[in-house]
């Protein structure tokens, strides 16, 4: 039982880097970053007040219909999907993908220690995912109904087992698919196979829902009522099939009755009982899965016909940095959906919420078809913001995690470094183009003119982009990671990315919008490639030195 | 060929010096073997001298260029095999291979001939379009060593070097460390193994607590310690002194 202990304490101040973070808050340097995630948390605040706004109103439309106990069935549903999705991802990485699996495999543990200890870290983890959402629909149910002391308590004990069940969910699936999906020399394939259904899934989930809100805004005034009507139904379908949801509800709406009890035993008896079975299972298939993802099949000593000569191509040393940066970007998976993933994905997503919208995407479709030169210029802002969306500018350097030795001895210099870094990212963004161009067809159409003018200012507006990233991130490259989704999705520069290229990206908007029915379009084109041109100018400038120093700085 | 003018390191706000005022002089044709206990300061100061690590006191001059003012000049010169080989775990070795010799600007007759030498000599030649995650610690590092062996280095830097290779690859790599020297350029590497430096090395440093306690030749060393036998001896005699 200590061992489990030990494990599960190490397991959390490794993933949450208790000592870690108390070491890097004694360095004075390090201060501004806890300022930083604060600035960026305070930020969401607004909108997340619109949005508990809302569900106020939700509750108010469900009580219309007498419905009330639905408004918490929904909150119950909404959380443990999203605990459930996200824990897919999680369990994928923290179980067979991080890099201690390699420690911790050969110590006298058990395989069902090992995934116990990992499960309870993700146990926490899951809970910034579920308590932001399951939080406003329990005090809103129960600030708008009055209720008293048992309800409050079993919402307590609710809230905190809720990820329980998904997250034991998360874990069997994951451990089944990793045992049977390792077939030798195939599952690399399978798994990109797999991910690729996954984002499909996550699309058509993304129209699904697209349907019901036009549905429901098409209605008007009667909007949140409608929207109450409509839940209700989905509601009702979904909550057969998750029962967990409707044992959570039940337990909460009946807390003064034997029948609240009984569910909430249910509840937390599931999940309990989930969990020993998860454990239980891990020690028999857990290691299935993993040995086969350490033990990487090579073809060592078998006879090569390759032809040596055929394989030694000479490259400029940029050229070389970028064809590096592009393979590392293909190969580990991680990074290929977040950056690769995302750019064909996202325009997708905009393309068909726009195409299927309904109703109230009428105006903006009327805009659309009104005036091209607005087409042109939001596709390019789009491929704008993809430029830092995709991550690649922003976590470079992070990425070389263990590897930036490499980067520190080699002769090359700041320039090439520069150069090299810019064009992986931009031939993502020739892809991120595709896709946006691609999706722009859908919604308007658009001559092969408006087309170039699209893919070239928008991949030249990608070059400023990416070397914002890039100084963010030689500014606080994160080099000690053990597991690349930290370098990608752990890593505050992508935020920062995002806030300053949002804030770059929208001022030049902005700008645009004040002066397009003043100026001719050609002079805005103009005006827009003279900005472009100096933002990158004036960021190489900076890079160069920032290279230099922090090359020789970096310890 | 390499000129370390008082050079000092410490990490953190920690007073203690992990390297403290050290100043060495390494001739060209030499191979110079760096001693001490584990954290003694050799790791730290092989790092000040590629270019890893900033000296917080005094300089570092490879071939009269200094390294910390003109990185790229002094980088050109070297080739530096850390004690960890962590690379690109995600490239095959030929990619490896191909993207070290294009930053160094490797033409391709001499490119193609070097990697087919070495990866030959150290017998990785039928894995090197394998990815590099598939390597074992040994091949990694003799992947590492092919790579850095492909630009000619006029200052061989290793730490650590036999540390994982098997015997022959570590005979091949001190018949390598000869011919360098041979040809008139220098190697710098540190070592836990005293026969290997005893025999290897022209001249020897040993260093214990960040300060250089002893310099010279095998003779020299020798000639100046009450325990006369092995290096082994004169190393116990010195550290324990500290």
């Amino acid at each position: 039982m200590n061992k489990t202990i030990s494990l599960i304490k190490t397991e959390l101040n490794i993933t949450f880097g208790l000592t870690a973070l108390k070491h890097s808050f004694k360095q004075k340097k390090n201060r501004w970053t806890v300022v930083l995630i604060s600035i960026a948390l305070l930020s969401l605040i607004p909108s997340y007040f619109m949005l508990v706004k809302g569900l106020g109103g939700l509750y108010d439309g469900f009580r219309q219909i007498g419905q009330q106990s639905y408004f918490l069935m929904l909150g119950f549903l909404v959380s443990q999907m999203a605990v459930l999705v996200f824990g897919l991802l999680y369990v994928m990485s923290k179980f067979y993908f991080s890099n201690d699996i390699v420690h911790l495999v050969p110590l006298p543990i058990k395989p069902s220690q090992i995934v116990g200890s990992k499960f309870a870290s993700l146990m926490v983890s899951e809970y910034i995912t579920s308590l932001p959402l399951i939080l406003p629909f329990v005090i809103i149910y129960g600030t708008k109904g009055y209720m008293g002391f048992s309800y409050w308590l079993y919402s307590f004990i609710a809230v905190l087992t809720l990820p329980l069940v998904p997250l034991v969910i998360a874990s069997i699936l994951i451990m089944a698919f990793m045992k049977y999906t390792n077939i030798r020399g195939k599952k690399d394939l399978i798994r990109t196979i797999s991910a690729i259904m996954f984002i499909i899934f996550v699309v058509y989930f993304q129209l699904m829902i697209n349907r019901i809100t036009a549905r429901g805004i098409a209605d008007g005034e009667n909007f949140l009522f409608n929207l109450a009507r409509d839940a209700n139904l989905l509601v009702n379908t979904f909550g057969r099939m998750w029962p967990p949801g409707m044992w959570g509800t039940f337990a909460l709406v009946n807390h003064t009755s034997i029948s609240g009890l009984i569910n909430l035993v249910l509840f937390i008896g599931v999940g309990v009982l989930g969990l020993m079975l998860m454990i239980y299972l891990s020690e028999r298939i857990f290691f299935d899965g993993l040995i086969g993802n350490t033990d990487q099949s090579s073809s060592k000593g078998k006879e090569h016909n390759k032809d040596s000569s055929k394989s030694i191509n000479v490259n400029k040393p940029y050229i070389a940095l970028a064809k590096k940066e592009l393979i590392m970007l293909f190969k580990t998976p991680i990074y290929l959906m977040n950056s690769i993933g995302g750019v064909i994905i996202v325009p997708i997503i905009m393309a068909m919420s726009l195409f299927t919208g309904g109703e109230d995407m009428a105006p903006l479709r009327a805009i659309i078809s009104q005036s091209k030169n607005y087409v042109v210029l939001g596709g390019i802002g789009f491929i704008a913001v993809m430029g830092i969306l995709n991550s690649i500018g922003v976590t470079t350097f992070s990425r070389e995690g263990n590897n930036f030795w490499i980067q520190r001895i080699i002769p090359i210099t700041p320039r090439d470094q520069i150069i090299g870094r810019v064009l992986a990212s931009l031939a993502v963004q020739l892809l991120a183009a595709v896709f946006i161009v691609g999706s722009i067809f859908f919604i308007a159409s658009i001559s092969v003119f408006d087309v170039l003018l699209i893919v070239l200012i928008g991949i030249f507006a990608s070059i400023p982009m990416t070397m914002m990233g890039m100084t963010i991130d030689i500014l606080r490259p994160m080099r000690n990671w053990t597991n690349p989704q930290q370098a990608m999705k752990q890593n505050l520069n992508v935020l920062i990315g995002l806030a300053v290229g949002a804030l770059y990206v929208g001022g030049i908007g902005y700008l645009v919008y004040k002066v397009i029915s003043r100026l001719s379009i050609g002079i805005i084109y103009g005006g827009l490639i003279g900005v472009l041109l100096l933002t990158s100018i004036v960021l190489y400038m900076i890079l160069d030195k920032l290279i230099f120093t922090q090359f020789q700085e970096l310890e | 060929m390499l000129k370390l003018e008082g050079i000092s390191k410490s990490y953190g706000k920690s007073k203690v010096k992990a390297v403290n005022d050290v100043n060495l002089e390494v001739k060209s044709g030499e191979i110079f073997g760096f001693l001490g206990p584990n954290g003694a300061g050799k790791t730290t100061t092989i790092k000040m001298i590629v270019g890893l690590l900033k000296p917080d006191e005094g300089k570092v001059f490879v071939d009269g260029v200094n390294v910390w003012e003109e990185p790229l000049k002094s980088k050109e010169k070297i080739s530096y095999v850390p004690d960890n080989p962590e690379i690109y775990d995600r490239l095959k070795g030929i990619e490896y291979l191909n993207f070290i010799a294009d930053m160094y600007g490797i033409e391709k007759d001499k490119r193609k001939e070097k990697i087919e030498y070495y990866s030959k000599l150290f017998n990785i030649e039928n894995a090197l379009w394998d990815i590099i995650s598939s390597y074992s610690h040994g091949m990694k590092q003799k992947l590492v060593l092919t790579s850095a062996l492909l630009n000619d280095p006029q200052l061989f830097i290793l730490d650590e070097p036999m540390v994982g290779l098997d015997p022959k690859s570590s005979f091949n790599l001190k018949e390598i460390m000869r011919h360098m020297c041979d040809q008139g350029k220098t190697v710098f590497f540190s070592t836990h193994v005293m026969e290997v430096a005893e025999k290897l090395c022209d001249r020897i440093a040993i260093i214990n607590n960040g300060r250089i306690i002893a310099l010279g030749t095998m003779e020299e060393l020798r000639s100046s310690a009450k325990e006369k036998e092995s290096l082994e001896n004169i190393f116990l005699e010195l550290t324990e002194d500290e």
